[in-house]
């Protein structure tokens, strides 16, 4: 484990090097973009000078990676505020959606994938397969429309947009559902369930689709194992041997998975939350990205690469304590 | 009035305010009216001299009053904070007085003293409208006479001064100088902050979610023209033009921007639940030329280009009759528009002709803008238009911060680039001198256009006070445009502003698209 930690700071290092140089490559100027298209050369070059854009490339690298250092995410370009400051902001609403469809996509993921593996190739079996074939193959983009359309407008059951009617309730962690539950407001509750309802079925249908996948393919694997002959040779009955030898082997697997996928999650949040209008990291990148706002994609880049690498050192932590091997 | 973050967001209610809605009744908070817009840009400054754009409008216009204001369609300038100023016979001193009684949300006078740190505010940030100053307002130059006298002098007579007055925003100089920090003037506290005086004043402010604003009781303009004006307005941000369509449609939004594609428009007309502002706007759609770049130098190179373009099919047939022809750069409603101007029409045989004329024909690229389907269209047509004379076209699509870095550089920028042109005041000059006088090569002249008698005429028409005395230099200027082919000019944009049907009175105006909360009524 210490061995992994000591890996961080140059993982991010890299990270951060890797995505200053694509986000300088691109032939765009924040400057002209903040200034306006009637702007003259010289309001343009005051705002260029202002923010540094005028100093050679490793100069500007040196200093935002100095900055990170003491711990800033340097300053929006565009808004003028600390772009941390900013990602703290918006972090409650997209890992509220993230979790909602991570928990989702493991309580419906583990149960068909071990479902699917003890029934191989039976009626069963491939009708999983076609529907998880499918959930990854739908672009996260149409099928979000497609929700839209048949939830919210069809059957008017929920909200086409947006993490509230008004304004969320009163923050004591930031996460709707939580708050409400903890202040006891039982209809803010409900009205934060239904905004989370389409953005996170979106998010968690492919992310079902991989987990019902691995899982299979992981129960599989152990099923064949001598283990597990030796495990039925030994009169241990069949149930016992699936739910508690089988698959804490084949969650193993299955665990890594669910780390790669919640960081899939973050990403594919840009989308997701730009259809629905939700308030979160992902909306926070696509704007930055249009206003070619350095800090703040290098900002939310560094940030959910910070964020995927410990949700993946918990990952390891968690499949140190179910297979003795890794301790 | 307050922040933006963490816990600070949800303190936002302003003392009064919060204590106000506390104490009121059930019904009466029932019988409030609150108003929701979507928009397509993020919310994310609220500083008013920070920015310049229309996307970000409804902060300004709502929030924050300036000197000069515009109604109505054709816009009509009113006086706003001040009455009709006395002009010096140079043109060149404009004093004004403010009217009486103008308070900031926090119920400080509004004085002359407020008016001159605004001025000077915006030609110190250089940034929002400082371009629209810089050119007659020189640092200093603004003075406050008396705490009701603000008078201006200017470097020289500029016949658009008090049309651009309408972007002098004016800011509490005290509330703004207590947040000042390494002389920023304010600016950071600003971004996420409010120091007004507009109709309504801000009550929660989240950049990811946008603002709110309630409507502020002792407004200096009172509230007797609207009987049921909106009290709370929610400005939201939904970047996905389907979202904020459906949206309206469901009636979580009550309106959204004007300018939506021609098949989102028929949906909403079939959902039976929105209703339509339709009026003619002030937002040409036009290919910038590259003037500079040969062969587009050669006259017969850009008329070969206008000739080819089929206005028809692109209006009637790709946008479904939503817009309506412009055949010059000035909009048609706009005064200094030339009556019945021709301009050209889609003739492949002159376009043969003309481009049998120019040496050194060479393939051309267009930069057309991502995620502007319109953009993409006429640039389609435009390169069939081509290839039908034996000129090739390639188009390259980017977005607008790949093509604003070009916009200035004659060598870098595309051969043609659509683009539309809005109404940041509503004068000629904004169509005309900005784009095409030579001066303004790298700061709005992106078509690198130079021509003495463009540049004498619209220099000449911004010394003039009497508009009817400018209107036919304007017009001779557009003939001049049309006749050089200094870009290809194709349409004037409606606007078809769709609202729910709760919402009875929407007074448009061009600059501003309706988003003057202030005139709208609206059943609870």
């Amino acid at each position: 484990m210490a061995r992994r930690l000591v890996w961080v700071p140059p993982t991010l290092f890299g990270l951060l090097l890797l995505v200053f140089t694509v986000s300088h490559i691109i032939p765009a100027d924040p400057a002209r973009v903040i200034a306006g298209e009637n702007a003259p050369a010289e309001q343009v070059e005051a705002l260029r000078q202002r923010f540094g854009l005028d100093r050679p490339l490793p100069e500007q690298f040196l200093r935002y990676a100095m900055d990170v250092a003491t711990g800033s995410l340097g300053v929006s370009l565009y808004t003028q505020r600390p772009v941390l400051d900013d990602l703290l902001a918006r972090l409650p609403a997209t890992f509220e959606l993230a979790l909602y469809a991570i928990l989702i996509s493991i309580l419906a993921g583990v149960p068909l994938g071990v479902v699917a593996a003890l029934r191989r190739n039976g009626w069963i079996d491939q009708v999983i397969r076609v529907v998880t074939v499918t959930g990854l193959a739908i672009a996260a983009f149409w099928l979000a429309i497609l929700l839209q359309l048949l939830f919210s407008m069809k059957l008017d059951l929920l909200p086409v947009q947006g993490r509230s009617a008004g304004w969320g309730p009163e923050p004591i962690t930031g996460f709707y559902t939580i708050d409400a539950l903890l202040r006891g407001d039982f209809e803010t509750l409900g009205d934060s369930l239904r905004y989370l309802a389409l953005p996170t079925l979106t998010l968690a249908i492919p992310a079902t689709a991989t987990i019902v996948r691995f899982t299979r393919a992981g129960v599989l694997n152990v099923m064949s194992s001598n283990a597990v002959f030796y495990q039925a040779a030994m009169g241990i009955p069949r149930t016992v041997v699936i739910w508690k030898y089988i698959l804490r082997s084949a969650l193993i697997g299955t665990l890594t998975q669910i780390g790669l996928v919640f960081g899939n999650l973050l990403a594919g949040a840009v989308v997701v939350e730009t259809v629905f209008a939700w308030p979160g990291l992902g909306l926070f990148a696509y704007n930055s990205i249009l206003q070619s706002d350095y800090n703040a994609i290098m900002g939310f880049t560094l940030f959910t690469g910070a964020v995927f690498i410990g949700v993946n050192l918990l990952v390891d932590i968690a499949q140190s304590l179910l297979d003795p091997r890794d301790r | 009035m307050d922040t933006q973050h963490g816990t600070g967001r949800r303190a936002v209610l302003a003392g009064g305010t919060a204590l106000a809605l506390a104490g009121m009744s059930r019904e009466a908070q029932a019988a409030r009216t609150r108003f929701v817009t979507a928009n397509n840009n993020p919310y994310d400054i609220l500083d008013p001299h920070q920015v310049f754009d229309i996307g970000r409008l409804a902060i300004r216009l709502n929030m924050y009053d300036a000197l000069t204001h515009w109604v109505d369609n054709p816009p009509k300038l009113q006086f706003w904070l001040v009455n009709a100023p006395t002009i010096s016979d140079d043109g060149k001193t404009y004093t004004f007085k403010l009217k009486p009684g103008i308070k900031f949300h926090d119920g400080s006078p509004l004085t002359a003293a407020d008016v001159v740190y605004s001025m000077e505010r915006i030609l110190a940030l250089k940034k929002g409208a400082y371009g629209l100053f810089k050119d007659s307002v020189s640092p200093g130059s603004t003075k406050a006479l008396d705490p009701q006298t603000v008078q201006f002098t200017l470097d020289q007579p500029y016949a658009v001064f008090t049309a651009i007055l309408s972007e002098l925003w004016v800011v509490n100089t005290k509330v703004v100088k207590s947040h000042e920090k390494d002389g920023d003037w304010g600016a950071a506290w600003l971004s996420g902050h409010e120091a007004g005086s507009g109709s309504y004043r801000l009550r929660r402010f989240d950049p990811a979610i946008g603002f709110q604003a309630e409507r502020f009781a002792e407004h200096f303009e009172g509230w007797a023209n609207n009987p049921r004006p909106v009290d709370e307005a929610d400005f939201r941000v939904a970047i996905e033009t389907a979202t904020r369509v459906l949206g309206v449609i469901k009636g979580e939004f009550n309106t959204t921007d004007g300018f939506l594609p021609a098949e989102q428009l028929q949906r909403m007309r079939q959902s039976g639940t929105v209703k339509f502002v339709e009026a003619e706007s002030l937002r040409t759609f036009y290919f910038i030329i590259n003037n500079a770049k040969a062969p587009l130098d050669d006259l017969n190179m850009r008329k070969a280009l206008c000739y080819a373009f089929d206005y028809d099919g692109f209006i009637d047939n790709i946008l479904g009759g939503t817009v309506v022809r412009n055949a010059g750069i000035i909009p048609n409603p706009m005064w200094g528009a030339p009556k019945n101007m021709k301009g050209y029409t889609y003739d492949l045989d002159r376009a043969k002709h003309h481009l049998s004329e120019v040496k050194g024909v060479r393939p051309l690229q267009i930069g057309a803008l991502a995620g502007y389907p319109q953009s993409e269209q006429a640039s389609q047509m435009l390169q069939a238009g081509c290839g039908k004379i034996g000129l090739d076209v390639r188009i390259v699509t980017e977005p607008y911060t790949t093509i604003a870095p070009k916009l200035n550089d004659a060598d870098r920028a595309h051969d043609l680039i659509p683009l539309w042109r809005s109404a940041y005041f509503a004068d000629p000059h904004n169509w005309t001198g900005y784009m095409f006088n030579s001066s303004n090569i790298g700061a709005g002249n992106s078509s690198f256009y130079k021509n003495p008698k463009v540049d004498e005429l619209t220099d000449k028409a911004l010394l003039l006070t009497d508009q009817e005395q400018r209107r036919p230099l304007y017009e001779e200027v557009s003939h001049l445009l049309v006749e050089d082919a200094a870009g290809l000019f194709i349409n004037n944009t409606k606007y078809f502003g769709p609202f729910t049907k709760n919402v009875k009175h929407v007074r448009f105006c061009p600059i501003g698209d309706a988003q003057d909360i202030r005139w709208i009524e609206m059943e609870a």
